[in-house]
């Protein structure tokens, strides 16, 4: 499901079936960066989409999570954390987070994390995309539904 | 970039019809726009227009994932939709392309990946089944079977219409 009213109210009827968020963390900056940052939080809104896409029944892509690069780590691990407990209190049974920003992978909540590479998207031909988006969104499919089967 | 340069133009020209007085009429105007287009076209009798998505030759009795996109105008920009349908003959020769959209709540299904129900298509949302003909195997949380699309062989090649509910189809 998608943050969108139609989405939401199958959400609100549905909230048993729908258990697991997930939550791209896109990081913003200008200037040094910036064109890498921009592009790799493209592939990941793609890629988050199509997977959506393919399993809407279960996952809800929730709006990112957005901050810039360069704010005090310390505090986006706790703004982050508290995000993640609420989706959990509010009946998420698993909390997934799509990312291009390797930070993440070593902070405490690494098993949540599926990280995408950052590619230069923009001198990228628009068949090549579609593959690397298509085999991107394989791989996290296979990811969510491995642990789904974990649990 | 001049395509999102037109894009924002165009959001910003219907902001101001939509919030004007004039908005009625630009909406009424807008609605014939909220349709499906396909390319190659194929248009039956009724006018329905039907997507190239596979040559016969490469259909078996063993069903085939067949990707294609259709194009989706809304009011906003046009964009292309990715669809697939599950492809196959029966032995008797008949077509069968299936949507596969779960009809529990949406996800994708696939063919034979659930080792423990082989021949069936499974949804790994919550473990939906269906026969190889799309009935769902009951038991499982989808209420419905599959939907069918519509199709037509010509020249070769099947054109794929509507996913319509089974009994419309
Ligand atoms: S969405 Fe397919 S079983 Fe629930």
């Amino acid at each position: 499901m998608k943050w969108t009213g139609e989405d939401v109210a199958i959400y609100e009827r549905e909230r048993d079936y729908i258990d697991t968020a997930l939550l791209p963390l896109l990081p913003v900056a200008f200037g040094q960066g910036t064109r890498r940052l921009a592009s790799g939080g493209e592939l990941v809104q793609l890629i988050a989409a199509e997977v959506e896409r393919q399993l809407r029944g279960r996952v809800f892509l929730l709006p990112p999570f957005v901050y810039f690069a360069d704010e005090p780590r310390a505090q986006l691990v706790e703004r982050l954390s508290d995000w993640t407990s609420r989706l959990e209190r509010e009946g998420m049974r698993q909390v997934f987070y799509v990312t291009c920003d390797r930070a993440w992978q070593e902070e405490g909540e690494a098993s949540r994390v599926w990280l995408i590479p950052a590619v230069p998207l923009e001198s990228m031909e628009e068949s090549y995309k579609h593959e690397l988006v298509r085999e991107q969104a394989a791989e996290l499919l296979r990811f969510l539904v491995g642990r789904w089967a974990q649990r | 970039m001049s395509d999102n340069k037109h894009r924002v133009t165009r959001r910003q020209f219907l902001n101001y019809t939509l919030t004007g007085v004039g908005g009625f009429m630009a909406a009424g105007m807008l609605m014939p726009m909220l349709r499906f287009a396909f390319d190659p076209i194929l248009k039956d009798e009724a006018g329905t227009e039907m997507v190239a998505v596979a040559d016969v030759k490469e259909i078996t009795t063993e069903p085939k994932r067949f990707d294609f996109k259709v194009k989706v105008k809304d009011a906003w920009y046009e964009s292309e939709e990715p669809k697939s349908a599950w492809v196959y003959k029966t032995d008797k020769g008949e077509i069968i392309a299936l949507s596969p959209i779960c009809k529990h709540l949406g996800c994708t299904v696939d063919w034979n990946t659930d080792k423990e129900h082989p021949n069936q298509f499974f949804c790994p949302c919550h473990y939906g089944r269906y026969e190889k003909d799309g009935t769902n195997v009951p038991g499982t949380p989808p209420q419905a079977p599959l939907d069918r699309y519509e199709y037509k062989v010509k020249d070769g090649k099947l054109y794929l219409g509507k996913a319509k509910p089974r009994g419309e189809a």
